[in-house]
């Protein structure tokens, strides 16, 4: 990872830490969620923020898991009788659970890794 | 997703109407030979199919005294509906059951009650996982 | 508990075709017999079946949502059939005096065929029991091993 997206990164997860820490960084503005990823900075079409791709996987993840449901109810209930579909749909909840929960833990760690590190 | 979802009451719901087909099922092969006796059936998946509503797509019928149960999960009181089986064969000592549609039957049931109860488990197992992973 | 109650309805039906193989190899083994305890030859055998109401008692039939639906079945009775066919046999010892025996009214085909029945039910009743308690075991699956 580039040293300036280092940087970035640390803006960003600096701004989403409690407000009484590193004023200073709070100070160098541009440090926020919204950040674009490295090389889309001129906006094309389709960039997504990091913010945006996680609120966006979060969706997903969350959609997945409605449909899981759906296809147990209806199983549970005679209307479907594709064992096969409903076990595939409960199976990719559940990796795309675990994967979020994973991206999530990585998250907090690469955050706390940076917290320590001595500036 | 909590403990009290929707999905995972009609699971259960779901497993315990199961658990008393298998009863009536045993009880007509039981009685395979049993002079006059009636094959019987259990049919509970058009009463948890309202209860769910799936689809939305279940009209409110204001004059059915059951219609407070559609949609909204009220999964307490579900009644199965018991009756004659329709398409038993009389022999000639009035007895109507199949043993053959019988067995086919009991191992239906069997294989959609395992998959309900591995279906329970995994939602259980998400549960805990993502208890367990507050580190 | 509907999974217990089950496994008492399928062992009534293993009882109960027993029984009924009981009668028809019995009344093989007996198609020559022409002296019994009672005088006479002897009588076919053949069992009756019935049905009852599994939940035993009255509150069990209350709470139970399949109350009398689900039956055990009975051998309630052993029927005695009292025909008999004259063989034509004068040296048999037990010939009358125009030389006919009284035989018992067996035919091997069909007590054969009872047989092969009661056999076939009786299969598929442990088939029922073996269900039975995969379904059991399976239950005690939930929650285990997350």
């Amino acid at each position: 990872m580039a040293i300036k997206d280092l940087g970035s990164f640390q803006q960003t997860l600096g701004k989403a830490d409690a407000k009484g820490w590193s004023r200073s960084v709070d100070n160098d503005m541009g440090g926020n969620f919204d950040i674009k990823a490295p090389g889309l900075e001129g906006g094309t079409e389709g960039a997504k923020s990091f913010g945006e791709f996680l609120s966006d996987s979060i969706g997903k993840v969350n959609s997945l898991q409605q449909e899981a449901n759906i296809s147990m109810e209806k199983l549970a209930s005679g209307e479907s009788q594709n064992l096969h579909e409903t076990l595939l749909a409960v199976e990719k909840a559940d990796i795309a659970f675990r994967t979020m929960n994973q991206v999530r833990t990585k998250v907090i760690d690469a955050y706390r890794e940076i917290m320590k590190m001595q500036i | 997703m909590d403990v009290n979802d929707k999905t995972l009451k009609a699971l259960t719901t779901a497993l315990n109407f199961r658990e008393m087909r298998q009863e009536l099922i045993s009880s007509n092969v039981a009685n395979a030979n049993t002079p006059g006796f009636k094959a019987k059936k259990l049919d509970f998946e058009e009463a948890l199919a309202r209860a769910l509503d799936v689809d939305g797509q279940m009209q409110m019928n204001a004059a059915d005294g059951r219609h407070h149960n559609v949609g909204n999960g009220g999964f307490n009181n579900l009644e199965p509906e018991i009756y004659d089986d329709p398409n038993g064969v009389v022999s000639e000592n009035g007895n109507t059951v199949d043993v053959e549609a019988e067995m086919a039957k009991m191992a239906e049931n069997k294989l959609m009650y395992d998959t309900l109860v591995q279906l329970i488990n995994k939602k259980m197992g998400i549960m805990k996982y993502a208890i367990n992973s507050e580190k | 508990m509907d999974l217990l109650s089950s496994l008492r309805i399928s062992s009534s039906g293993l009882a109960a075709q027993r029984k009924r193989m009981e009668a028809h190899s019995s009344n093989i083994a007996n198609a020559q017999t022409t002296r019994t305890a009672e005088g006479g030859p002897y009588r076919r055998k053949e069992v009756v079946f019935g049905s009852e109401p599994a939940r035993d008692t009255f509150s069990e039939i209350l709470e139970g949502e399949l109350a009398e639906n689900a039956q055990t079945v009975h051998a309630t009775e052993v029927v005695h059939s009292d025909k008999v066919v004259y063989k034509h046999d004068p040296s048999h010892p037990d010939a009358n005096s125009e030389g006919y025996v009284a035989m018992p009214d067996i035919n091997p085909m069909v007590e054969m065929a009872n047989m092969i029945e009661a056999q076939r039910a009786y299969e598929s009743n442990v088939t029922a029991i073996n269900t039975t308690k995969q379904m059991a075991m399976k239950t005690l699956e939930i929650g285990r091993g997350n």
